[in-house]
């Protein structure tokens, strides 16, 4: 009966969203009374919709497995958190959240946007009509309020023991919500170039949107990888996996779009290239989804290897793609700028930042396409993986952070003479080389490209304290936004390279009580021990661990076994320490009763994820101080 | 301790215990060994590296590398090993030949193209 | 300038678009099949129940390889259409994988023999070098070349779509000798 309900409301929602697509596209006189009409009718609609996923939350909460994706995703002895997880988990229900989060992105910029705006009517149309696009979408070919009825079953199948994770249960919300904030900016980008008035300054209501989708993606990204490193056991953090790929290419398009968009809310310069990239980022989310539930390429993530659904999603991305594509291709003359970008200037180098950045897009999604476009010339399998975009991403990320180290003390739409900063520049780079080339004599590193990156990121990081210096010294202004997200990029790259340089790993071969060492690490064997749970039996080793420096600490692998499904999984234990993660995992036993067990010393990781952190945060800050200008 | 090892084994009955322990006789290789199986993709997963998999067939392919090594032979000649039994898609780097150049070179020449562009265009 | 710009971002994502259009639709290969030619590779191993030696010249003309286990569970459901086959005078090799000897024999006494011959592969050596990567898979070999291969279940659908049209087209004459 509550499904039945919670169905209606998504129907009904979906009826409300055409109405206002309809309604904002009918009524051509732009006033405030039509466009708060427009708000409500689209506040109603959303209400609908959350309404229907909060019974369908209900319902999940409460076991009812007559819904046949709750039955087939949910089980009654699943803690409840997980049983509300457990929702975003497969494809359905995992579309019917995004959705959800489309709408509610659409409710925020709806709620907060004054209604003299111009544009606000048409925006809430935009987003609308993506709206029921998708409702569709979900309604008729991945229906998630499908019953199993007159007899539903006793209990649910579990969920993949391996999705029962705080870290990855976040992870989606966190991505989705990403992905579907830039649809704010995309609508904005549309409403506008429909509208062909040069004048309004849109750029400026959007930056706050923006700039909170991208947090959101960023962390999604980062908690996507964290999990991986933690739980998949072996130690890695980015696999070039196409998800992993089909999720990085809106990121690099948002970070260059939030750049590009800081260029056109001041001024009229770079304006093509703010509104391709709105337009960019927000087909790429699309493209992403498509990717993934389509089944088109082998991935952990393959949601739904259903040809119906991708022709579906494909056809949804090119309809939105192409006729934004016109759109843009009709109004280019307008938005052409009268100005030439000023040599030297903040926005010349915003500009190179921009094609640096669309080449790694075009890259990526080259390298995602390159073995379908292989297969079906020559009837033959290859792969593309961390070689090839190794290739091409350290080179460029270099090539654009020696643009950034350059672009610092520019100016907006004025050259800057650089030979005035010469001296903060002089004493980074002399200080980054001599770090650099003691990190080599010292731990005599011969990787060419490590030591470059190594550079690179110092000479960043370095760079952006003599600015803080400055201002603390001379009270010179900076943006603190931007010094410590670039501070994060810096942190990021030496992160990644030494992390690369002097991780190691060992399978050693230890009988309980027995011990062994690995690198002046002595680890012994304390105990092995079996534990009930409540939905697995976990077989739990006990590593008591010295070292070097006298510490002593205790580690905790374990090998479960799930009931339901019979899975079997291995839980690492890590200890951190700020240089690196002491990394334990138990493989087999052999037949002498000794057990195989992995050692990782990985170094640095932590500080990725920090990196990351810094990046989200300074982003958040942003985001908070642009409250009240979304106008 | 007999207890334990029973009752491990009756909980991972369903488990072929095929892993073995990896001797190296230096450390060199071994920190070949462990870049090598990042390098090469575990042919029955879905996706994922040698290092990444403990299906049976990447046991095997693992102990095969170690052998390998051991015999003298070369990053390139372990490769083309494992790629002519188990296909080319095996390997991360799709190599650089006629069929796969444009992969290569198509980054750089678009962001040559476009960073000249971008220069000579201020200049007109 | 604006003209060339026009072009790029047309062409760009409707060149993608279709392409991914035409490669959804069009599924040309079958999935678990192979037909890329190869040489079968050297082995010397013991066969299941003689525990004699078997090598790789021991073994001429033309006929199937399929790999199986007692604890292959798929392998069940498709011995059905092995004895079928077998029925049908074309010889099959069977390469037990990964399995103890025991159980390999009791299994075929519990199950029919489809077999002539049945190598014993307890390490998975041969396996590997045919890329082997589980159970059950099945190789057509003509005259000491590996000419299809498929790996899950052989069935009356698949045997169709795979081997009858490269039996067809290679001629294939089955070698009785075995």
């Amino acid at each position: 009966m509550l499904i039945q309900i919670a169905h209606f409301l998504a129907i009904l929602s979906t009826g409300l969203f055409l109405t206002t697509f309809v309604f904002s596209f009918l009524f051509t006189k732009r006033d405030k009374n039509i466009t708060r009409l427009i708000s409500r009718i689209y506040s109603h609609a959303f209400l609908m919709l959350t309404s229907s996923f909060f019974v369908y939350i209900w319902l999940a909460l409460n076991d009812n497995f007559s819904v046949l994706y709750i039955a087939q995703h949910s089980n009654s002895q699943l803690p409840s958190f997980y049983k509300i997880t457990s929702i975003w988990s497969a494809h359905e229900g995992s579309m019917y959240l995004w959705i959800v989060f489309l709408c509610l992105w659409g409710f925020l910029y709806s709620s907060y946007s004054p209604n003299d705006n111009i544009l606000k009517a048409r925006t809430i149309g935009v987003i609308s009509l993506i709206a029921v696009g998708f409702l569709s979408f979900l309604l008729l070919t991945s229906n998630p309020f499908e019953t199993i009825l007159p007899i539903a079953p006793m209990d649910g199948a579990d969920i993949n023991p391996v999705l029962q994770d705080p870290a990855l249960a976040i992870h989606p919300p966190m991505l989705y919500l990403g992905y579907v904030g830039f649809v704010i900016a995309f609508a904005n980008a549309i409403s506008f170039l429909i509208n062909g008035d040069k004048s309004i300054r849109w750029e400026e209501s959007v930056r706050i949107w923006s700039i909170s989708a991208w947090v959101f993606l960023t962390v999604g990204i980062a908690l996507g990888s964290w999990w991986a490193y933690y739980e998949l056991g072996w130690g890695g953090y980015w696999f070039w996996d196409p998800v992993e790929n089909v999720a990085l290419m809106p990121w690099l398009a948002a970070t260059a779009f939030i750049h590009s968009l800081s260029v056109s809310s001041k001024s009229q310069l770079l304006r093509i290239w703010t509104i391709l990239l709105s337009i960019i980022v927000f087909s790429l989310s699309l493209f992403g989804a498509f990717i993934v539930r389509s089944g088109i390429i082998d991935s952990v993530h393959s949601f739904a290897n259903d040809p119906e659904r991708g022709m579906y999603l494909l056809s949804f991305t090119g309809i939105l793609v192409f006729s934004s594509i016109i759109l843009f291709s009709y109004r280019l003359p307008l938005l052409a700028s009268k100005k030439l970008i000023t040599s030297f200037s903040k926005e010349s180098f915003i500009s190179i930042n921009n094609i640096i950045f669309g080449t790694l897009i075009f890259s990526t999604m080259l390298g995602i396409l390159y073995p379908l476009i292989y297969e079906y010339l020559y009837l033959q399998k290859i792969s593309v993986g961390a070689p090839y975009y190794n290739a091409i991403f350290v080179p460029a990320t270099i090539l654009a952070c020696i643009f950034l180290f350059f672009s610092i003390d520019s100016k907006w739409q004025r050259t800057y003479r650089i030979i005035n900063s010469y001296a903060s520049m002089l004493f980074s780079g002399v200080f980054s080389l001599a770090i650099t080339i003691s990190v080599m004599f010292y731990f005599v590193i011969s990787d060419l490209w490590i030591l470059i990156s190594l550079f690179t990121g110092l000479l960043i990081i370095i760079r952006y304290l003599f600015v803080i210096f400055e201002f603390l010294k001379n009270k010179k202004y900076s943006n603190p936004y931007s010094i410590a997200a670039h501070i994060g990029l810096g942190l990021l790259i030496i992160s990644i390279s030494l992390n690369s340089q002097f991780s190691s790993e060992r399978a050693i071969n230890i009988k309980i009580n027995g011990d062994d060492i690995y690198k002046d690490y002595r680890i012994k064997f304390d105990n092995l021990e079996l534990i009930k749970m409540s939905n697995h039996d976990s077989v739990m080793a006990s590593f008591i661990i010295d070292s070097p420096s006298g510490k002593t600490f205790v580690l905790n692998p374990e090998k479960r076994k799930y009931f339901t499904r019979g899975q079997i999984t291995t839980e690492t234990a890590i200890h951190a320490t700020p240089l690196k993660d002491i990394y334990v995992t138990l493989g087999d036993q052999l037949d002498d009763g000794s057990w195989i067990v992995n050692i990782q010393f990985n170094y640095f990781i932590r500080w990725i994820w920090i990196s990351a952190l810094l990046m989200a945060i300074s982003g958040s800050f942003l985001a908070f101080s642009l409250r009240g200008t979304s106008r | 301790m007999i207890k334990y090892s029973f009752l491990t084994l009756l909980l991972f009955s369903n488990f072929i215990m095929t892993e073995s322990l990896y001797n190296f006789e230096n450390a060199a290789d071994e920190k070949r060994f462990y870049s090598l199986i990042k390098e090469i993709r575990c042919p029955k997963c879905t996706s994922g590296s040698l290092a990444s998999s403990n299906a049976p067939v990447s046991i095997d392919i693992k102990n095969k590398i170690i052998e390998l090594i051991k015999d003298g032979k070369s990053d390139k000649e372990i490769k083309e090993y494992i790629a002519s039994r188990f296909g080319s898609s095996v390997l991360y780097n799709p190599g650089f030949n006629q069929d796969t150049y444009i992969l290569w070179i198509a980054p750089f020449v678009i962001l040559l193209i476009a960073l000249s562009t971008y220069i000579f265009r201020r200049k007109v | 300038m604006i003209t060339l710009l026009r072009f790029i971002i047309f062409v760009i994502p409707i060149s993608l678009i279709s392409f991914l259009y035409f490669f959804i639709n069009d599924n040309d290969y079958y999935p678990g099949a192979d037909f890329k030619v190869s040489d079968m590779p050297a082995f010397e191993l013991n066969s299941l129940y003689e525990n004699s030696v078997v090598n790789n010249l021991d073994l001429e003309g033309s006929y199937l390889i399929n790999v199986w286990a007692s604890w292959c569970i798929t392998c069940r459901i498709e011995h059905g259409f092995l004895v079928q086959l077998n029925s049908q005078n074309i010889p099959i090799i069977g390469l037990n994988y990964k399995d103890e000897r025991n159980d390999a024999i009791e299994w075929l006494g519990k199950y029919k023999d489809p077999y002539r011959l049945i190598i014993h592969d307890y390490s998975g050596s041969l396996a590997l070098d045919l890329g082997v990567t589980g159970a059950p898979e099945t190789f057509l070999i003509k005259n000491g070349k590996i000419i299809a291969h498929f790996s899950g279940e052989v069935n009356k659908r698949v045997w169709g779509d795979v081997f009858a049209p490269v039996i067809k087209k290679e001629k294939v004459v089955w070698n009785d000798q075995i």
